[in-house]
C-alpha cells in the first residue's frame, strides 16, 4: 500500500513582497545626487554617527528623481497588496493612498534599530545604492525582519530545524540597488550592522490606504 | 455625588529583576582578568546559535563549572538571585527550590568596537540573567552604545496608537525597555523575552555573564 504524502499548508504566513523597479539603473544616480544635495540643509534630528536619516517628507518634494521614486514605490506596493487580495477590479484604485517617505544613508560601522511603525499597514524598502556584499561578515547591512511567532520557545531535534517557511527564527533580505521590499509594517525590522566600507542608501515608505468613507484612522 | 473609585491592574505582566553586587570592583577585577587570558579558540562557543560577530566573543556555556574561585563567587551570587526571583514571582519557597535541580548554561561575552548582539531569547529556559563585569565606554555621541534592550513582549500593540494610548506610562508604555549596565549590575527576566545589545562603540571593552536557568 502506498501512503499518499501529507499535505502540508502554510498557516498565519507573513508576506514578504520584492519588486524591481524599471529603470532603477538610470533612476539611483540621480536620486544619490539629489540627497547628496539635500543632506547639508536637511540635517534631520534622528541622525546619529554612521547613519542619517532625513525627514519624512521626501514624497513631498518636488524634483523629478523623487517624485519618479514615490510613483515607483507605490506602484510596487500596490502590486503586492493587490497580489495578496482579491479585490474587485478596481476597487485599490478607489483607495486613498497615505504614505510618508525618508531616505537613510548608512556608513560602515552603522546599522538602524529595530522599528515598526503604527498607524501603517505596509512598509517598503528600496535600495538605492549598496556596498559589495562582505565577503566574510553575511548579515552585513541586511534587512532582518524578526521572528514573530511565539512558539518557540520549546524546542527539540524536529522543530528547531524545518525548512522554509517554517523556519523558526529571523529572515533577512540583502538590499539590492533597484529593489523595493514590502512587508506588514507591524513586523519588527532592523537594519544590521554595515562591515562593508561604502555606503548603504535606503528609502523607507510607510503606506496606507483608506477606502471611500473609511473612518478610525488616526493621524500620523 | 460619590466619584467611583477606578481599581487599575497590571495583566500579563513580565517580571523583572535587578539586583546589584556591592562591592564589586575585587570580584570584577578578577574576573575580566579572567576572562581576557581564556579569549582564545579553546574557550570560544564552538556552536553559536546565531550569526557570530567577530567583535563579540562569546564563551562556552560551561562558565559556571570552571572551579577558580572568583568564577564561583559570581555562580553564587547570580543563582542565588535567580532562585530569589523565582521565589518571588511564583508560589514556590525556598525549601521547594531546594527540592528542584537547578540547572544553568553560563557564558561570558567581551565586545568590542562595533559588537553587537541580535535580538534573540532563549528556548528551553525559564530564567535568564545578564551580569555585567564592565561596562566599556561611554560615548557621548553614540548614547545608546551597547546597550540591553528588551523588546515589548506584546508585539502588535502599538499597531493602532492615538493620543489616547500613545503616552502611556511604565509600567504600560509601549517600547523596548533599555538598560546602560552598570559594573556590579544584573538583570533577571523570563527566557521568552527578546533582547539585543546595541552596537558597542566605546574604544574598551564592555564584558558581560549571561545565564540561563531551569529547573527539573
Amino acid at each position: 500500500m502506498i501512503a499518499a504524502p501529507p499535505i502540508v499548508l502554510p498557516l498565519f504566513a507573513t508576506p514578504l513582497g520584492i519588486v524591481t523597479v524599471p529603470k532603477a539603473e538610470d533612476l539611483n544616480p540621480q536620486l544619490v545626487d539629489l540627497f547628496s544635495k539635500r543632506t547639508p540643509r536637511d540635517r534631520a534630528p534622528h541622525s546619529k554617527p554612521h547613519v542619517y536619516r532625513s525627514h519624512d517628507d521626501l514624497f513631498d518634494w518636488p524634483e523629478q528623481p523623487a517624485r519618479v521614486l514615490a510613483t515607483e514605490i507605490f506602484r510596487g506596493v500596490c502590486s503586492v497588496v493587490e497580489t495578496l487580495n482579491a479585490f474587485e477590479p478596481g476597487q485599490l484604485r478607489s483607495f486613498n493612498i497615505e504614505a510618508r517617505g525618508w531616505f537613510k544613508i548608512v556608513e560602515q560601522n552603522g546599522s538602524l534599530p529595530a522599528a515598526s511603525y503604527p498607524l501603517t499597514a505596509w512598509c517598503a524598502m528600496y535600495c538605492v545604492a549598496a556596498p559589495e556584499p562582505s565577503a566574510t561578515r553575511q548579515d552585513s547591512g541586511v534587512l532582518r525582519l524578526y521572528e514573530s511567532r511565539l512558539g518557540i520557545m520549546f524546542q527539540d531535534a524536529t522543530n528547531s530545524v524545518m525548512r522554509v517557511p517554517f523556519t523558526p527564527g529571523h529572515r533577512t533580505w540583502r538590499p539590492v540597488p533597484g529593489q523595493l521590499a514590502v512587508f506588514p509594517a507591524s513586523l519588527t525590522h532592523e537594519i544590521a550592522l554595515l562591515r562593508s566600507a561604502g555606503k548603504l542608501i535606503l528609502v523607507t515608505a510607510r503606506v496606507r490606504f483608506v477606502a471611500p468613507g473609511q473612518q478610525g484612522v488616526g493621524r500620523w | 455625588m460619590v466619584t467611583p473609585t477606578l481599581k487599575l491592574n497590571s495583566l500579563f505582566a513580565v517580571p523583572f529583576g535587578e539586583m546589584r553586587l556591592v562591592p564589586c570592583e575585587r570580584l570584577n577585577q578578577e574576573l575580566e582578568s579572567l576572562f581576557l587570558r581564556r579569549e582564545s579558540a579553546e574557550y570560544k562557543n564552538p556552536t553559536p546559535s546565531h550569526i557570530a560577530q567577530e567583535e563579540t566573543f562569546e564563551s562556552r556555556f560551561n562558565l559556571f563549572r570552571w572551579p577558580e574561585a572568583c568564577v564561583q563567587e559570581l555562580c553564587n551570587f547570580m543563582l542565588n538571585a535567580v532562585a530569589q526571583m523565582v521565589i518571588e514571582t511564583t508560589s514556590l519557597k525556598g525549601e521547594d527550590i531546594a527540592q528542584l535541580k537547578f540547572q544553568n548554561h553560563t557564558w561570558f561575552h567581551i565586545s568590542r568596537y562595533a559588537g553587537s548582539f541580535v535580538a534573540h531569547n532563549h528556548p528551553l529556559a525559564s530564567w535568564s540573567a545578564v551580569y555585567c563585569v564592565r561596562a566599556g565606554e561611554s560615548v557621548p555621541q553614540h548614547p545608546d552604545s551597547g546597550v540591553l534592550r528588551f523588546l515589548d513582549v506584546r508585539q502588535g500593540a502599538n499597531a493602532y496608537l492615538d493620543p489616547a494610548n500613545v503616552s502611556l506610562r511604565r509600567p504600560y508604555a509601549l517600547a523596548p525597555v533599555e538598560f546602560k549596565l552598570e559594573a556590579g549590575q544584573m538583570v533577571m527576566f523570563p527566557s521568552y523575552v527578546f533582547h539585543e545589545v546595541t552596537p558597542f562603540y566605546g574604544s574598551d571593552t564592555r564584558i558581560t555573564v549571561a545565564t540561563n536557568c531551569w529547573f527539573a
